[in-house]
């Protein structure tokens, strides 16, 4: 097969003026604006574009367009792509996929003289046994599989991400389907019209007629005329619930790929019909093509297929691509006409030297054999939408049978007839589906609150009154007398269908999963029907009884990044942040949250407020304003203990627990008026515990009078602590005395700080230091940070990050939920039974709590390793002497700068709880260490005399 | 993606929302014996037919409402909607 | 709070500012917001006079944003948002009322022009069109992923939108409209704009 550049061509699309520039297989190439990758190679006389999967034979072109499996390279960096899709661009640095070492000479072609080794289940069956040999064979396995090359340094690049909501979503841009854009859009209807190409008019394009090329000149100029968007080079991949529907757009100028997530009122399927390749001996080798492909190579690019064809034909675009021939000077030197009940029967010589042999054994040389066997109606989101298409055998081929109402199908998919007819249903079918979508659309708008108040009744829901097409009639032309290849992306044939079949995988999901056959990147656009067929006919039955398999999106391979779309990683951090910046800050994420972890030794930090007074920025401590009179009930039912006697100006701690008894949260909550609290929740609990609380109120206690509002981030929150944080607070404070008489521990005032009013702290602490936690209306946050700062150079204040506070709780034997508590952790557990008051009516997780109460459970345990250098890690087990029985596990481990040793918390089971309890702790590292329970959860100051200083 | 109709707002994206499960009564914690209160804990009927669920409108208005929806056809019934001469709230 | 120190915006990045375009974002963050919570159809929703899911101006001024049932966010100088809040005292001793000062607890920012619907479009799966989104309307929804409150109020029939949300996300959004505006030109206006 050799191929040249035609003379000019009615239909081309290529501009023979801009010649562009471009590699392949590391030779320099030149082709034309407009044409593709495969274009370009096929008009320079390149004949093989790669190896196949599983047997390395040599794949040349085969449809010529998107779905041609034999025609995947690599561009760049990027791998996958579609060289009959992809159009060709100067510079390009094209190279072929799966072949080593190189696309002529490749090695693994020894592959196909095994070929009886790498039959269906092939795999299933050879890399099962033993297992200890799995990661070699995946290793091996590895370089033999298809794909490009994935370059991990590939800098990332801007994929886009839109929302739409169209009336009317068409899907094809064939005459059918813009005709049913331009029907929609003149009833007045918001219309997207997505087409695969990256030009609209579907088959007509290819058609070096007058009448289609006039009908394709007045096609382009109504849109142009109208308000239909076209997006081109995109793809609608998916259709969701409620006509959701994933559209990827290839060539948007501002991005890689855009992908829209539309919610379309009704989605009309135009993608008109892909041919379908003819299983027969030696199917697969270079020079057999299928009649759209000819056609495309002649009428779009320019370019002369081969010398000397056989046409194998049962239908008039076969007819069609044999006059295309001709008219080209390509010697036609046989037809076969398929509708005579003649069959190709096999292709065979090296690629540029072919013989086809006809049923009966005429032979006839040729580098070029063009087959028209009909027809896979691509019903995929028609499958999606929860239709179950039909086979017809008249027809050869499915058809819708009942898919929803928004969702309408027009063009080949729905049937055949003539150019005018096929219009005339699309323009029919766009004006039903801008009926409907008025429908949905006022609905919609009626029921929509902020929408605009809408007039009248909503519209009935029209009926289809649409004239249905025909159906020509055309032989099923699945298998001819010889096996072939069914699923070229996988090597997947009809013998290895016919064996799975055989095997007892006779239904056609079973053997899909099982030969892989539809599972390749043609995903069952080429080979879906003729594996049908396969099945079929080794299980003697009819294809309508054998059925097809569910067609899933997307409806073409897309990639990663189109996805992943725009990246939308929501960061939080408070007002103090530029300061910590400033100043050196170790952050680490938390959540969403950005906080300082530490400012270069978190070690000193723990020192500087040991024995000074130190600084850390809380604002992500959840923060709920809680206003109205039942807040006392409301808190009742929260946590575990007491709230009806909490006076204005006291602050108490609790602990919340759902209603399987397990731990949910825990916080202090402080009383600042009358009718008003503030709650603090865990950081990471802030919008789960506001949304329980929600969710208590609207759907337990609807009647109690209380507002909840998340206050998070409407202050910061400055926790001061150190033997001089009362002078230093003092030092800036205004209106409230805080001496220890006046301002004991556990109570809140409000206050003025640095000149910002509206303040107001509350003495706590979960480091063990006396502490007065500020928190400050966050658009004066930092300003109280510095002036905190400023006041207290000569108390040698300094901030302090997250793992300095780590220590320093971990020191005092404070539990952090979620970290020494888990998803099976009861109330009691924590050591807080005292806090669990079962005789309260009614709160969250009460009865399990209740039964809880009289059963051993395995309880958090403050921990000291024999060896005080030794850190053991978290998670890491405490197991029975020298079993490897789990009887608990470390759940929080530092050194501590204050004692001078290691401190750990754990959960052990109930008989090792009591202080003095001699634990081994299994090391990640697999030695054994010993350790003690302590008799307190605080390792440093259990009386907690310096908190309440 | 569903459209949940979201007797306030309006139909919203199902993202908009978080889904709240089965709509069970609690159980009075007085007198529940452990069967009842596991099986509002745990049990659920997951039915192939209407079904009766909660729903939580997260992006949107933040109130929780209760559905039916049929989990065969994902058709949802009785939700009074802004605009309903049901009773919705305009 | 307008008391001494000035007010700190979450907006902390400097960016290159411009008086006018054919698509601007500002920061308004420092504005005064209230919340008003009461009954959803009581003597409070009568006064104020926004249900869900629309908005009003006060003759003093004020913006009045129906935000959710029962719920409203009142916001504008100071003086009128304070006036708005103090006409709600007593109107009916049954009604359960509060309010409160969120000035602080939430950004907010302001995005102008044409192509405004268009951006938005591209950070926030609500439908911008005229019909579903008119001029006055109010809503919630995730916009580049942080749940907003969003308000429609055109000025001089220009699509202009007013997106809360909470303060400490308030950089990342910023810098998120931004992006999402730059192929439409977006310009940043000056603070307050």
């Amino acid at each position: 097969m050799t191929m040249s550049r035609l003379g000019a061509q009615p239909a081309e699309v290529i501009d023979r003026a801009a010649t562009l520039s471009f590699r392949w297989n590391g030779k320099r190439f030149r082709g034309f604006e407009g044409d593709t990758i495969a274009s370009a190679l096929a008009a320079a006389g390149e004949h093989v574009f790669s190896r196949s999967m599983k047997y390395h034979r040599p794949r040349g072109i085969l449809t010529a367009d998107y779905w041609d499996p034999n025609l995947m390279v690599q561009v760049g960096d990027d791998p996958n792509v579609r060289a009959g899709h992809r159009l060709l661009e100067a510079g390009m640095d094209v190279r072929p996929q799966n072949v080593w070492p190189s696309l002529h000479r490749d090695i693994k072609a020894a592959n196909s003289l095994v070929g009886r080794f790498l039959t269906a289940g092939f795999y299933y069956k050879t890399f099962m046994r033993p297992a200890w040999l799995w990661p070699t064979y995946e290793r091996v396995l590895a370089t033999f599989a298809p794909g490009g090359k994935i370059d991990l340094d590939t800098p990332h690049r801007y994929h886009d991400k839109r929302y739409l909501h169209p009336d009317v979503v068409v899907a094809g841009a064939g005459p059918a389907g813009i005709e049913a854009a331009l029907a929609a859009a003149g009833a007045g209807a918001r219309v997207l019209l997505v087409e695969h190409e990256d030009k609209v008019g579907g088959h007509l394009r290819y058609s070096s007629s007058d009448s289609a090329q006039a009908a394709l000149a007045e096609l382009r100029a109504a849109l142009e005329a109208s308000d239909v968007e076209v997006l081109t080079d995109s793809t609608v991949t998916g259709r969701y619930e409620d006509n959701w529907l994933g559209i990827v757009q290839r060539n948007h100028p501002i991005a890689v790929e855009r992908l829209i997530k539309a919610r379309a009122k009704v989605l009309v399927a135009a993608p008109g019909l892909i041919e379908r390749p003819y299983v027969f001996s030696g199917n697969d080798r270079p020079g057999v093509v299928t009649s759209g492909a000819a056609r495309r190579l002649i009428n779009l690019w320019g370019v002369k297929p081969g010398e000397r064809a056989v046409v194998f034909t049962a239908n008039s675009e076969g007819d069609a691509a044999a006059a295309d021939l001709d008219r080209v000077g390509v010697e036609v030197a046989a037809v076969i006409d398929g509708r005579e009940g003649k069959r190709v029967s096999s292709a065979q010589g090296s690629s540029r030297a072919l013989e086809a042999v006809a049923a009966g054994g005429n032979r006839i040389e040729a580098d070029l054999l063009v087959v028209a066997a009909g027809w896979t109606a691509p019903t995929s989101l028609l499958n999606m939408a929860g239709d179950r298409p039909v086979y017809d055998a008249a027809a050869a081929r499915f058809f819708p049978s009942d898919p929803p109402g928004n969702v309408l199908a027009t063009g080949g998919l729905a049937g055949d007839g003539s150019l005018d007819e096929l219009r005339a249903h699309g323009s029919a079918t766009g004006r039903l589906a801008a009926q409907r979508a008025a429908a949905v659309a006022h609905r919609l708008q009626a029921r929509t609150a902020r929408a605009r108040p809408v007039d009248g009744d909503e519209p009935s829901w029209a009926p289809d009154e649409r004239t249905p097409l025909g159906r020509d009639p055309h032989p099923e032309l699945y298998r001819s007398d010889t096996h072939g290849m069914v699923d070229l992306s996988e090597d997947v044939g009809s013998k290895d269908l016919v064996a799975a079949a055989r095997e007892g995988y006779d239904s056609v999901e079973l053997a899909k999963r099982y030969t892989t056959a539809t599972m390749g990147p043609s995903q069952g656009k080429l080979e879906t029907v003729n594996t049908v067929a396969a099945i079929a006919e080794a299980r003697g039955e009819t294809i309508a009884q054998v059925g097809t398999t569910v067609w899933r999106p997307p409806y073409a391979p897309l990639t990663l990044g189109a996805l992943a779309g725009r990246v939308f990683e929501p960061v939080r951090v408070s007002s103090i942040h530029p300061w910590h910046e400033a100043n050196g800050v170790s952050t680490i994420l938390a959540g969403q949250w950005i906080r300082p972890d530490h400012y270069g030794d978190p070690a000193a930090e723990v020192r500087n407020v040991r024995t000074n007074v130190g600084l850390i920025d809380v604002t992500p401590l959840g923060k709920l304003d809680l206003r109205g009179p039942d807040i006392p009930k409301l808190l009742n039912l929260l946590y575990t203990n007491k709230w009806s006697k909490l006076p204005v100006g006291k602050v108490r701690y609790g602990m919340m627990c759902a209603e399987d008894g397990v731990v949910l949260d825990d916080g202090v909550t402080g009383r600042l008026g009358e009718d008003h609290y503030l709650m603090t929740t865990t950081s990471s609990g802030a919008g789960g515990v506001w949304e329980w609380v929600e969710n208590w109120l609207q759907t337990e206690r609807p009647d109690w009078k209380v507002h909840v509002t998340p206050v998070t981030t409407a202050y910061v929150s400055i926790n001061v602590a150190g033997p001089k944080a009362r002078e230093l607070v003092g030092r800036v404070t205004e209106g409230v005395d805080l001496s220890p008489e006046s301002f004991p521990y556990m109570e809140v005032r409000l206050a003025t700080v640095a000149g910002v009013a509206g303040c107001f702290m509350w003495r706590i602490g979960f480091t063990g230091e006396l502490s007065f936690e500020i928190h400050a209306p966050s658009g004066h946050g930092l300003h109280v940070w510095e002036a905190l700062m400023d006041a207290g150079q000569d108390l040698g204040v300094g901030p302090f990050g997250l793992e300095g506070q780590r220590i320093m709780r971990l020191e005092k034997g404070h539990f952090i939920v979620g970290q020494d508590t888990d998803g099976l952790t009861l109330g009691p557990s924590t050591g807080l039974g005292p806090l669990i008051k079962l005789d309260k009516d009614d709160f969250a997780g009460k009865p399990e709590l209740a039964w809880a109460a009289d059963r051993p459970l395995p309880m958090i345990v403050a921990i000291q390793p024999d060896d005080p250098n030794m850190v053991p890690d978290e998670a890491s087990q405490i197991v029975r002497g020298d079993t490897n029985e789990i009887l608990g596990r470390i759940t929080s481990s530092r050194m501590s700068p204050t004692l001078g040793r290691s401190i750990c918390l754990g959960q052990v089971e109930p008989e090792l709880a009591a202080g003095g309890t001699k634990l081994t702790v299994l090391l990640t590292s697999g030695e054994r260490i010993g350790a003690t329970v302590m008799d307190h959860h605080a390792h440093f100051d259990p009386a907690g005399e310096r908190l309440r200083g | 993606m569903l459209l949940v109709p979201c007797p306030h707002c309006g139909p919203r994206n199902s993202s908009d929302l978080r889904y709240g499960g089965e709509s069970h009564p609690r159980p009075d914690p007085a007198t529940a014996t452990p069967q009842q209160w596991r099986g509002y804990l745990y049990l659920r009927d997951n039915p192939a037919d209407w079904l009766r669920e909660n729903w939580y409108c997260r992006s949107g208005c933040r109130r929780w409402f209760t559905v039916e929806r049929n989990t065969a056809t994902n058709e949802f019934r009785n939700p009074p909607m802004p605009g309903d001469k049901r009773g919705g709230k305009a | 709070m307008a008391e001494s120190p000035a007010f700190e915006s979450p907006v902390v990045r400097s960016y290159e500012t411009a008086e006018s375009g054919a698509l601007m974002l500002s920061d308004g963050s420092a504005t005064t917001k209230w919340l008003v919570r009461g009954s959803f159809d009581g003597a409070v929703a009568d006064r104020l006079a926004a249900p869900f899911g629309s908005s009003r101006v006060t003759e003093g001024g004020a913006l009045v944003l129906g935000s959710r049932p029962g719920e409203w966010i009142i916001l504008g100088a100071t003086n009128a948002v304070a006036e708005v809040v103090a006409g709600l005292d007593g109107l009916d001793s049954s009604e359960f009322v509060t309010a409160l000062d969120w000035t602080h607890g939430r950004a907010l920012f302001q995005v102008t022009g044409t192509d405004a619907p268009q951006m938005l479009e591209k950070v926030c799966s609500l439908d911008w069109s005229d019909a579903m989104t008119p001029d006055g309307a109010v809503a919630s929804a995730s916009v580049a992923k942080v749940t907003c409150d969003i308000a429609r109020c055109d000025a001089d029939s220009t699509p202009t939108y007013m997106i809360f949300c909470d303060r400490s996300f308030g950089q990342y959004l910023f810098d998120a409209l931004i992006d999402a505006g730059d192929e439409f030109g977006l310009a940043v206006g000056l603070p307050g704009g």
